[in-house]
């Protein structure tokens, strides 16, 4: 299990108020979003991960290390965090290079790494700049740099695409999945729903200080089975189709198209839904795509959180 | 045990912190404090040079102008006297106040005031300018009263109470606190960027002040002086200031750690340092001013600004041998460090509640 974060029962509380509450947690390499509304405790767990806060109860792990061992953990965790506030009169530069040098680099390699990771976020030309005079985006992009210069295999990152200019926003994707293809734990936290799907391997779904759902997008959406699922058929004969479908009563409702070319379905079942179609498709019918329509993190997020917070 | 790699963290946080100390604006006032009584020795010393300069010029324009000092006996008539003063080109003032007549004069070796009751002298004071050594015994009672007890003291609230507190409040401390290391490392570098800093303050300021107390006098009495044990006490003195700084930073350091509000710790030791004198001899020995006391070079007289019923009160402990006292002070911060960077240890982020 050392290749895991490991949270076991855990919890925080800052006087009477909850940060978060009993989380076990196994969260393996990839990229893994922590996604909740405000206030759900997304920052508490990647502080309580980074040993900038400690737990109340409960154990942590980070790939076999406590977070009150920064000697070993920041050789291989980053983390950029949403403070927006920095060491006075540094430059970009002087704030990824100085932070190098902490971790105990020599002159030559700091400056080497710092440039590079400087040129990953494209700032190449501001690093000489005081951090004091660079905008949001900029001060963003100089946080991921300096978490990310050491190269470490865990990344943890506080809203990492918040104010990132659509180059760079894919290009930092690019790196997370780089990294994560590495076999890099990527921890983002993020309330932009559609970016979260588009990137995590796996979701933490948080609400008031407790873990709602976690796991694979699908596997949390095939979880919650008081929901039907909603798949969009494109197909040659959508009207055949629903009246073949709504025969059995997994089926809970089906909308035909505009075009005339496919239908949104609605089950209970899943499987006999897919077993049906395949049936379908060797009875005549010409199927040109079947598509989960809610099997994403906004529908997720709608089923088990609610509509408060989530940006679309 | 990784030494090579926590010194060179060490190294690396104080160049990070030191300059950043030095000339943070948040503590401006820490330079006013320590250049206060640069200032009013300066003031002091320009009205000497300013004294020396006069009696000079008596000495070369009236070069007999000793007699008629030598010649004031009690009772000698206002206007024998201002004869005597005419007789010999020796420049004077000459003025009534009510019943009383008086008379200003300087021989080149001293002032004097002559005051004279229905024409008869009745009193003769001599204004000399200060000596040296009167000089050197009142600067003792400046350092200890002044320097020591206030601009030290504050000037080492000011500077290492901010070096944790101050990033909390500035909400930059993460950026350590990131790093691959130990909090105790932590702590040892910025303890480290704060003495420097405050030593380089309050080391020159001592030395500006000491050259602005000699400046005044002949060259040749402060040859003497400085070859005679002088340069022993401004190293002595220097030591002293180091020595506060390790002291009082340290308590302030683990104060900032501590404590919120630095005003309550700062106000508490400052009630402790000053009652110092007025403590029992046991407990006297728990204070930093004490060891400090021990260490410096002139004894200071008793400070003028204690009523005499309290002074009676005082009773200086028996200072301790200058080795001892140094170690203890030595000894009071390392235990205090110690203590400080259990805190460290247990130190969190949480900037919303600062």
């Amino acid at each position: 299990m050392t290749d895991r974060i490991v949270f076991e029962d855990v919890s925080r509380f800052y006087g009477e108020v909850l940060g978060v509450n009993k989380i076990n947690l196994s969260i393996p390499p990839g990229i893994t979003s922590l996604v909740g509304p405000n206030a759900s405790g997304k920052t508490t767990l990647m502080n309580l991960m980074t040993g900038l806060v400690r737990p109340s109860k409960g154990k942590i792990l980070v790939r076999g290390v406590r977070p009150d061992e920064p000697e070993a953990l920041f050789k291989l965790l980053g983390y950029a965090t949403q403070f927006d506030s920095f060491p006075r009169g540094l430059t970009g530069f002087q704030y990824v290079h100085s932070s190098l040098l902490l971790n105990g680099m020599a002159e030559q390699e700091a400056e080497r790494k710092a440039w590079a990771a400087i040129e990953r976020v494209n700032l190449v030309e501001a690093a000489k700049r005081k951090v004091d005079a660079y905008s949001k985006g900029m001060r963003q992009r100089i946080r991921l740099a300096q978490a990310i210069a050491h190269e470490p295999v865990v990344m943890v990152l506080d809203e990492p695409l918040n104010g990132l200019d659509p180059l760079v926003r894919s290009e930092t994707i690019a790196l997370f999945r780089e990294s994560a293809a590495r076999g890099a734990h990527v921890l983002v936290s993020s309330h932009v729903l559609h970016e979260v799907d588009m990137i995590s391997d796996q979701v933490i779904l948080l609400a008031n200080g407790y873990v709602v759902a976690e796991g694979a997008i699908r596997g949390v959406r095939e979880e919650i089975s008081d929901k039907p699922l909603e798949i969009v058929v494109r197909c040659d004969q959508p009207a055949r189709m629903a009246a073949a479908l709504f025969a059995h009563d997994h089926m809970v409702e089906a909308r035909l198209h505009a075009d005339g070319l496919g239908l949104m379905l609605k089950t209970k079942s899943p499987s006999t839904f897919h077993k049906q179609l395949n049936r379908l498709a060797l009875d005549g019918i010409e199927i040109e795509s079947v598509a989960p329509a809610d099997e994403d993190v906004n529908a997720l997020y709608e089923y088990l959180i609610g509509e408060e917070g989530g940006t679309k | 045990m990784n030494f090579p790699l926590w010194r060179t963290q060490v190294q690396r946080i104080v160049a990070l912190e030191w300059a950043k100390t030095l000339f943070s604006r948040r503590g401006l006032w820490v330079y006013a404090l320590a250049l206060l009584p640069a200032l009013l020795l300066g003031i002091k010393s320009y009205a000497e040079q300013k004294r020396y300069a006069e009696l000079a010029a008596i000495v070369e324009k009236a070069p007999k102008a000793p007699e008629v000092t030598n010649r004031l006996r009690t009772g000698i008539a206002s206007d024998e006297v201002a004869n005597l003063l005419r007789e010999r080109n020796v420049p004077f003032q000459r003025f009534q106040r009510g019943k009383r007549e008086f008379i200003l004069y300087s021989d080149g070796v001293g002032r004097f005031r002559l005051i004279f009751r229905e024409g008869k002298m009745a009193e003769k004071t001599n204004l000399r300018v200060a000596s040296l050594g009167m000089d050197i015994q009142a600067y003792a009672g400046i350092f200890q009263f002044f320097y020591l007890r206030l601009a030290i003291f504050f000037g080492c609230v000011g500077i290492f109470m901010n070096l944790f507190r101050g990033e909390m409040m500035d909400q930059s401390l993460h950026f350590y606190l990131l790093s691959p290391m130990r909090r105790e490392v932590l702590l040892m570098g910025k303890y480290l960027a704060g003495l420097l800093a405050a030593i380089l303050i309050f080391g020159v300021s001592f030395l500006l002040q000491y050259w602005l107390l000699l400046s005044p006098h002949p060259n040749q009495q402060v040859s003497e002086y400085l070859s005679n044990g002088g340069w022993g006490h401004v190293a002595q003195y220097l030591g002293v200031v180091a020595m506060a700084v390790v002291g009082y930073g340290s308590v302030f350091l683990a104060a900032g750690l501590f404590f919120r509000n630095p005003l309550i710790p700062a106000a508490v030791m400052l009630m402790w340092e000053g009652a110092n004198w007025f403590l029992p001899e046991a407990l006297q020995k728990l204070s930093v001013i004490y060891y400090l006391q021990s260490i410096c070079p002139v004894v200071a007289p008793p400070n003028a600004d204690i009523p005499e019923v309290l002074q009676l009160l005082a009773k200086a402990a028996a200072p301790t041998p200058g080795p001892l006292a140094v170690a203890g002070i030595l000894a009071l911060a390392a235990a205090i460090l110690v203590l400080a960077s259990r805190a460290a240890r247990r130190l969190e982020i949480n900037y919303s509640s600062e």
